[in-house]
């Protein structure tokens, strides 16, 4: 199609969620001084409440873009099932992940409107991240993304912790970028070109060094792998998860690693396919590392972030082995995970605020004791994200796993989804401690002082609880989703 | 029809009446409930009797389909035949009388309700296994009454002995039951079906060595529940238990159970001439031991246990040298002398408030007469007095032991000999010499010694009254005639009489002389009087190891130290490796940008060489 | 909506019920799990009163999609197989409520909760007749019982709690991935389905393939049964867990793995299935004497009979892998007697621990002095899993046995070492507890049973003596579908390899028992 430089109706539509994020954000800065003067009220939930609408706007944005799918921007984005899929997923994590912080930043009095302009950008980056069909406008949309992040993580600026993980997570992240741009600039260097399906056809043609590619391909699972904190490039996560805010590091630990896996997926399945048996091996050995180290360090871990943090680690391996099944089957499977995966882990990680109190003093795991006298009701949504970590029927963990398993069985990867499944076992004993604090010890310290839940915390709880419980009983839905929308580099 | 079923259905009833609410009722309507039941079935047997033509029998009843699974059935038949109706008799007959005198014995006793309810429980399945069709309706009443010398040896369930001797009763059964019960598997095999029937008649047609293997296994459980060897151990425990019940059930009829199995499946062992041999010589072996033994003992009803292990071996002795109908008509007999011994000694421990030690008894014969006559016939009987019961059927046995094999003709008479002495060293003992028990000696009421006048009755001219072989005549071969038969029957009396008087001698007359030949005979002497210490070593060759064993070995050691050990071992194990990983985790940014370097490196390494790119 | 269905809608509606009621009445909620429990014993009955024995294919069979893609059905239906066992879990649930009435203290709510969540699972997983749907059951019974020990148990009940999940989690993610296998070569998830492809030979397995599927779900199977080696989450488990949920686990959950053994593993993999069958039988026999010699030793009246199941489960596994009618009717009968003896005997010994607060044996003694109907009914339930004729469990042993013989006779001589083993047991147990003198402790805090304790007790007892007499009120559904299965093994195993000689044994086993 001829490319005009005036964006056409339709570009603009696909590109909404992105220009309304961005708006609200930059509408949030310019509004925080008019609130800012209003004195001796208690502080506004009004940044709060706008981000929400602006992340509900920016979900029918994308739904209505689904409704014109096609490349934009001179086929630089691209709308389609899957891009839906991960903006609407990036885009409710977006909405929890500020129900979840309303109560927190109270409590630390820190309810600025930078926090929710940040996580609009970060979200807006995201968007732009999963639509990409250019490597560059991949590499953009991480930046977005990542730099918001980078901020996030140490917003509470006078908290050391804070302050160690957000440099930490920045050093390390801007390194690991490197390696992605290397890997862009020598599939550049070789196929003349940086839009993926474009990347696929130049592949597609013999005589052209395909050793460099795969080195290059090598170079990006480096980038990528790091955001997604697969092994092993896992390093950052634990530390940088336990120092951040606790509603920036669960965001942190499902948006931007949805993103990641979105735009993984999307760049192997389809530039390099042709390549997939260089690189598959990778993605497995990157899967077993991931889930062995992530379940095994979390087996000993008193902290509940931190556990959370490993276990983490752990299920960016699960959606390794799907992806490693390299099949439209694979694709499906990841998506439906990193959704399941989001709605639990939010709602952990909920519990664990709620329970942490002011200034995350109470986070070590047996902090939780005795939670099922004292608010039975918590224990027991609780209870429905743990067993969905573990994999029991019934809740979307287990779907999300069978599903990714059978991706692997049926890519004669037996004996990786028997490891895989055994180390879910393992992780059966870590989770289970869980349980047995909240149901089986007497209530602690942490438990006596708690105040009764708030009707965010309590609002984001239901909501992932009965998310998860939906997955678990009904998938249908959101699996044809997937499955329809799969179908990638066609 | 001859409604076989109530036969055992009246027992049955007195038992469930009387062990449900016979805690509330007064003695005299559960007296009236436990006789009349038992009674009663005597009466219907004997109406059964009379009322089939010998030419029709057997006699089958099938009542309903008990197992079945594909083409294996087994339904729950009673049958009848000759040896079925003999069998009947002794059982409820004797039972009845048994009944009666316990009714007095047992007044003063708590659980007076429970003794006859157990008792009723006990004439059910003592009559389910003398009628059953097929094997395993015999099965279900040998296990049966089992349970029921179980619960009425540990009758006095206070007394640690009592239960231990009921524990030690059941077990060993339950040995022996492992043999019946392999049998009964090869019996299906081999011929699809239990029922007897049809198992007697395929039976000749069956190789020798699988009908040999059958006939053995059946011994095996035979010795269980007859108190043979191996398997006799717990039978003199079982005293432990109320004297009726020792001569019920220890005595006149479970015990007897065996004699009939084998009796019972003589098709098969008449084929498996091995097992017959084996059956001889157990029986025999069997019969000398007990009786060594049974000189030695001092406690009354010891002694008379011992007798009757040996009797039963005499009864052995008589099935394996292929004189079934011998065999059958000494169980009767001894049904009946035995138990009239067994409840005299009851009469006798009674009248010395309870003390069995003979040795502080003597000089009852003042103050007990009646009892003192009728064991004086008892004590006749077994010692085969010319015309009495006991004559007859065990100069039966030993005629046919001699057309056998004429050596075990001569074992069974020094037997003989035996039993005589000590059967009537017991009678001298008791009722000679001055009282050296305490309390005042008294003479029991009518309604125990009636019973026992009845069975001296019986015990002296059962043998004219019933004449067994004739009355099997048809089912099993006649004995054959035996050249000289009267001088092994005077040879035999002579054993007898001999006894008789050595005993007159040794405990009447020259009082002294045991105690010398005693010391005399001194380490023979301990190892007899202490039953050759087989207890012993029973238990320290399997109880104990198995004990200790199961203790040391598999519960702490297997159970605990390799199984549990490993698996907790695996936990602990992944905990170690996770804090291995946690030290790599040192928190530290320079060394995990490396760490980013290094796995990098990997990567490109094993995209390069492990895996081989493309083309 | 048949009469299954609603039997399984029941339970979840009452768990649901539960829930919203507040946790400050108690006794409603304890009405409400006894009455719902009880009006599903009503319906299961109705379910098997409404069996028909001599139709092919299930009964009571619904079948409807529940998740397109994957296409995972709703499908359940009963057959001879799963009949009893259903009636079972519904006959033992009310039990198990009345025998927890006063027992429960704290957080009665979730606690009678569970108990019908737990019947939900029992009973979806007998009735499952798709693999998908089966698994889903299968993991679902593993909450409310880990929840039961971990909550309501004794002092190192989390231990046992972890434990249990731990040792079923480990087995059952084998099965999963095997179950994932077959869907992937079969297209579907639906069990008649698989086996009509698999005995067709549309989905032939490569012997290795088979041989690793069967051993996936054994393994998974295995564990739950417990076969030796297996078992020792069982002691543990039975030890912390309430009488409550002791009667659950060994009355019907151990069946849970003994039923996967025969529905599953045998039909489906026949040859692999012979070809394991010695060491299996082997680790069975050792099962039982192992058991029964363990047993015999312990101090604490649960572990006792918690070992005693390892010994009686160790028949079950037998006779399964006889390949005889009369074996598989036999282990299909001790699972159900089982069921009933032991539930009864959890039950007793958690009425003592009522009165006494012990589990020790040495505690106790001379019971019978103070309790006679107590002392009666506790003998009367130890001689029925001793084994004794006209009792519930004899009929069952004898038939493996039988069966057994017919495949093996040392295999038989053997395991009937266990019959003499579990009189020593039991009958040591009984005398040091209810005979001998009353010690002071027994004599203050020992009574007879009262009205709620009846209630439980005499339906126990009653039907251990129904099944020891009248076998044909639950056998001939059972012989049914065991003959169905065996055809079918016999079918793909002729259609494996004709010639393989233990297929041979199977004919032999076959013949024999024929008149």
């Amino acid at each position: 199609m001829p490319t005009s430089f005036y964006p056409s109706a339709d570009d603009l539509l696909r590109f909404s969620p992105e220009l309304i994020l961005s708006f609200a954000g930059t509408l949030l800065m310019v509004l925080d001084p008019f609130f800012r003067h209003i004195q001796g009220k208690p502080a506004p939930r009004i940044f709060g409440h706008l981000t929400i609408a602006a992340f509900i706007a920016a979900i029918f944005g994308a739904i209505a873009a689904n409704a014109v799918p096609g490349s934009s921007f001179s086929n630089l984005l691209i709308v389609d099932g899957y891009a839906t899929f991960f903006r609407v997923l990036v885009l409710t994590i977006g909405i929890l992940a500020v129900l979840i912080s309303y109560r927190y930043l109270a409590k630390e009095v820190a309810e600025t409107s930078e926090y929710h302009a940040l996580l609009l950008f970060s979200v807006a980056g995201q968007c732009l991240m999963v639509a990409a069909n250019d490597l560059i406008m991949i590499f953009i949309g991480l930046e977005i993304s990542s730099i918001a992040t980078y901020i996030l993580a140490g917003y509470l600026r006078n908290d050391k912790r804070n302050n160690e993980a957000a440099l930490k997570y920045f050093l390390l992240g801007s390194f690991a970028t490197g390696f992605l741009l290397y890997g862009v600039s020598i599939v550049y260097g070789i196929t003349g070109t940086t839009k993926l399906d474009e990347i696929r056809t130049a592949l597609s043609n013999p005589g052209l060094s395909l050793v460099a590619v795969s080195i290059a391909a090598a170079l990006i699972i480096v980038g990528l792998g790091f955001k997604v904190s697969g092994a092993p490039f896992q390093m950052w996560a634990p530390d940088v998860y336990q120092g951040a805010p606790a509603p920036v590091s669960v965001f942190m630990a499902t948006a931007p690693k949805a993103a990641a896996f979105a735009v993984f997926v999307r760049v192997f399945m389809t530039s390099f396919q042709q390549i997939a048996t260089g690189w598959e091996p990778l993605i497995w050995i990157s899967a077993l590392l991931s889930m062995t180290i992530g379940n095994f360090a979390a087996l000993t871990q008193t902290n509940l972030k931190r556990m959370l943090a490993y276990s983490s680690i752990a299920h960016a391996g699960y959606i390794l082995v799907a992806l490693a099944a390299k099949s439209e089957l694979g694709t499906a499977a990841v998506m439906f995970y990193l959704a399941a995966y989001a709605l639990m882990n939010i709602g952990a990680f909920a519990v664990v605020i709620h329970i942490a109190g002011k200034g995350e003093r109470h986070l070590r795991i047996d902090d939780l004791a005795g939670l099922a006298q004292k608010q039975p009701l918590t224990a027991a949504l609780m209870t429905v994200f743990v067993l969905s970590f573990i994999g029991v029927p019934l809740t979307g963990g287990f779907f999300g796993k069978f599903y990714i398993f059978r991706a692997a069985v049926e890519s004669d990867l037996i004996w990786l989804a028997v490891l895989g499944l055994l180390n879910s076992a393992v992780a059966a004993y870590y989770y289970l401690r869980l349980l047995v604090v909240m149901y089986m010890h007497e209530p602690g310290e942490a438990v006596q002082a708690l105040e009764p839940m708030s009707a965010g915390l309590d609002i984001a709880l239901v909501l992932s609880a009965v998310g998860t419980f939906i997955l678990g009983v009904l998938p249908g839905a959101v699996l044809n989703f997937a499955r329809n929308s799969a179908s990638l580099g066609r | 029809m001859h409604k076989l079923w109530l036969i055992p259905a009246l027992p049955f009833l007195g038992f469930l009446i009387n062990g449900i609410f016979g805690r509330k009722l007064p003695k005299l309507i559960i007296n009236a409930i436990a006789v009349g039941s038992v009674a009663l079935s005597f009466i219907w047997v004997l109406l059964v009797a009379s009322g089939c033509d010998w030419g029709a029998i057997p006699l089958r009843a099938q009542y309903f389909t008990w197992i079945k699974s594909g083409p294996f059935e087994v339904g729950w038949d009673y049958s009848i035949d000759k040896l079925t109706v003999i069998m009947l008799m002794i059982v409820t007959g004797v039972g009845s009388l048994i009944h009666v005198y316990a009714t007095a014995y047992m007044e003063h006793e708590e659980g007076y309700y429970r003794f006859f309810a157990y008792l009723n429980l006990f004439m059910f399945f003592m009559l389910n296994l003398v009628l059953a069709g097929n094997y395993l309706i015999l099965f279900v009443g040998w296990e049966g009454v089992g349970l029921c010398s179980y619960l009425l040896i540990g009758f006095y369930f206070v007394k640690k002995s009592a239960t231990t001797a009921g524990n030690k009763a059941f077990i060993v059964n339950r040995i022996g039951d492992f043999g019946f019960s392999l049998a009964m598997f090869l019996i299906v095999i081999n011929f699809g079906t239990l029922d007897f029937r049809r198992v007697f008649a395929a039976a000749p047609g069956k190789p020798v060595e699988i009908l040999t293997a059958i006939a053995l296994l059946t011994l095996f459980g035979a010795c269980g529940k007859s108190a043979q060897i191996p398997l006799y151990v717990w039978l003199p425990d079982a005293m432990e238990g109320p004297t009726p019940v020792s001569a019920l059930i220890h005595a006149a009829t479970m015990v007897t159970a065996g004699v009939y199995l084998c009796c019972r499946s003589a098709a098969i062992f008449m084929h498996a001439p091995v097992a017959m041999e084996t059956v001889a010589l157990i029986g025999l072996a069997t019969a000398v031991m007990a009786a060594t033994i049974g000189l030695t003992q001092f406690d009354i009803k010891k002694v008379f246990a011992y007798s009757t292990v040996s009797q039963l071996g005499y009864m052995f002795l008589g099935v394996g040298v292929g004189a079934f109908s011998a065999g059958i008509w000494h169980l009767m007999t001894h049904a009946f002398f035995k138990a009239l011994l067994f409840l005299g000694a009851g009469s006798v421990i009674h009248a010395c408030h309870g003390e069995q030690d003979m040795r502080h008894m003597g000089g009852l014969k003042k103050y007990t007469p009646w009892t003192m006559m009728v064991l004086a016939c008892a004590s006749l009987a077994i010692a085969g007095f010319p015309g009495t019961s006991g004559f007859f059927s065990k100069d039966a046995i030993l005629t046919a032991a001699y057309a056998h094999a004429p050596w075990m003709f001569w074992v069974g008479v020094i037997t003989a000999g035996m039993t005589a002495f000590y059967v009537w060293r017991a009678f001298w003992m008791t009722f000679f010499g001055e009282y050296k028990g305490h309390g005042h000696p008294h003479e029991s009421s009518w309604v125990m010694l009636a019973p026992l006048v009845v069975l001296a009755v019986l015990s002296l001219a059962g043998g004219f009254l019933f004449n067994v072989p004739k009355m099997l005549e048809g089912m099993f071969p006649l004995a054959e005639e035996v050249p000289g038969e009267g001088t092994l029957m005077g040879i035999s009396i002579a054993a007898g009489l001999i006894g008789i008087a050595l005993s007159y001698y040794m405990y009447v007359v020259n009082t002294t002389l045991p105690a010398k030949i005693t010391s005399a005979l001194g380490g023979v002497y301990t190892l007899v009087s202490n039953k050759y210490f087989v207890d012993e070593a029973y238990d320290a060759a399997i109880v104990t190891p198995l004990v200790e064993g199961s203790t040391a070995v598999l519960w702490h050691g297997v159970d605990q130290g390799v199984i549990d050990g490993f698996v907790n071992n695996v936990g602990y194990q992944s905990k170690g490796i996770g804090d291995i990983l946690k030290r790599i985790q040192s928190g530290n940014i320079r060394s995990y940008a490396t760490w980013v370097v290094l796995g990098s490196v990997a990567l490109l390494i094993v995209m390069g060489f492990v895996k081989g790119l493309p083309q | 909506m048949n009469l299954l269905d609603v039997l399984i809608l029941i339970p979840a509606i009452g768990f649901f019920i539960a829930l919203i009621i507040p946790r400050a009445m108690e006794n409603a909620i304890k009405m409400l799990a006894l009455i719902f429990s009880l009006v599903s014993f009503v319906v299961s009955l109705g379910l098997a009163y409404g069996y028909r024995t001599g139709q092919s294919g299930l009964q009571y069979m619904t079948d409807f999609v529940w998740i397109q893609n994957p296409e995972i059905h709703y499908h359940v239906g009963v057959d001879g197989l799963s009949l009893w066992l259903i009636v079972l879990s519904t006959f033992l649930t009310p039990i198990a409520i009345l025998i927890s009435w006063n027992y429960i203290h704290n957080r009665v709510k979730e606690f009678f909760a569970f108990l019908l969540l737990l019947e939900f699972g029992l009973v979806g997983v007998f009735s499952a007749w798709d693999l998908f749907l089966f698994y889903v059951f299968w993991e679902v019974v593993l909450v409310p019982m880990y929840f039961l020990i971990g909550i309501w148990g004794h002092d190192r009940r989390i231990y046992a709690a972890v434990k249990f999940f731990l040792y079923t989690m480990a087995g059952s993610v084998l099965m999963l991935v095997a179950i994932t296998f077959l869907y992937i070569h079969a297209g579907t998830f639906d069990y008649a389905t698989i086996l009509a492809q698999l005995q067709s030979g549309k989905l032939a397995l490569s012997h290795l393939q088979e041989t690793l599927l069967f051993l996936a779900f054994f393994i998974a199977f295995a564990i739950k049964v417990p076969l030796f080696p297996l078992h020792t989450w069982l002691p543990d488990a039975h030890v912390e867990a309430p009488s409550a949920g002791s009667v659950m686990l060994a009355s019907v959950m151990l069946k849970m793995g003994t039923y996967g053994l025969v529905r599953f593993c045998l039909p489906m993999f026949p040859t692999a299935a012979h070809e394991n069958a010695p060491w299996i039988s082997i680790l069975a026999i050792i099962g039982i004497v192992y058991g029964a010699a363990v047993a015999m030793v312990q101090p604490n009246m649960k572990k006792l009979v918690a070992y005693s199941s390892v010994s009686h489960l160790g028949f079950v596994v037998l006779g399964i892998f006889s390949f005889t009618q009369l074996g598989l009717d036999g282990a299909v009968y001790i699972m159900l007697a089982h069921g009933i003896s032991t539930g009864a005997l959890f039950a007793l010994v958690g009425f003592l621990y009522e009165r006494r607060h012990s589990l020790a044996i040495s505690d106790y003694g001379g019971i019978a002095t103070v309790a006679p109907w107590f002392a009666t009914m506790f003998l009367i339930t130890t001689f029925a899993s001793i084994g004794l004729p006209m009792l519930s469990n004899f009929v069952g042993e004898f038939l493996v046995l039988q069966g057994t013989a017919q495949s093996n006779f040392a295999y038989t001589s053997f395991a009937a070492l266990g019959v003499i083993l579990s009189a020593c047991y039991m009958l040591w147990m009984y005398q040091r507890v209810f005979f001998g003198e009353t010690n002071e402790e027994v004599k203050h805090h020992v009574y007879d049973f009262n009205l709620r304790e009846w209630a439980c007790v005499i339906p126990l007892v009653a039907v251990m003596v129904w099944m020891g007499i009248f076998t044909q009120t639950f056998l001939p559904p059972v012989s049914e579908s065991n003959d169905k299965i065996l055809t079918q093994i016999r079918m793909s195993a002729d259609l494996k390899a004709a010639t393989h000689s233990p297929v041979a044994s199977l004919k032999v086993g076959a013949n024999t028992n024929a008149h």
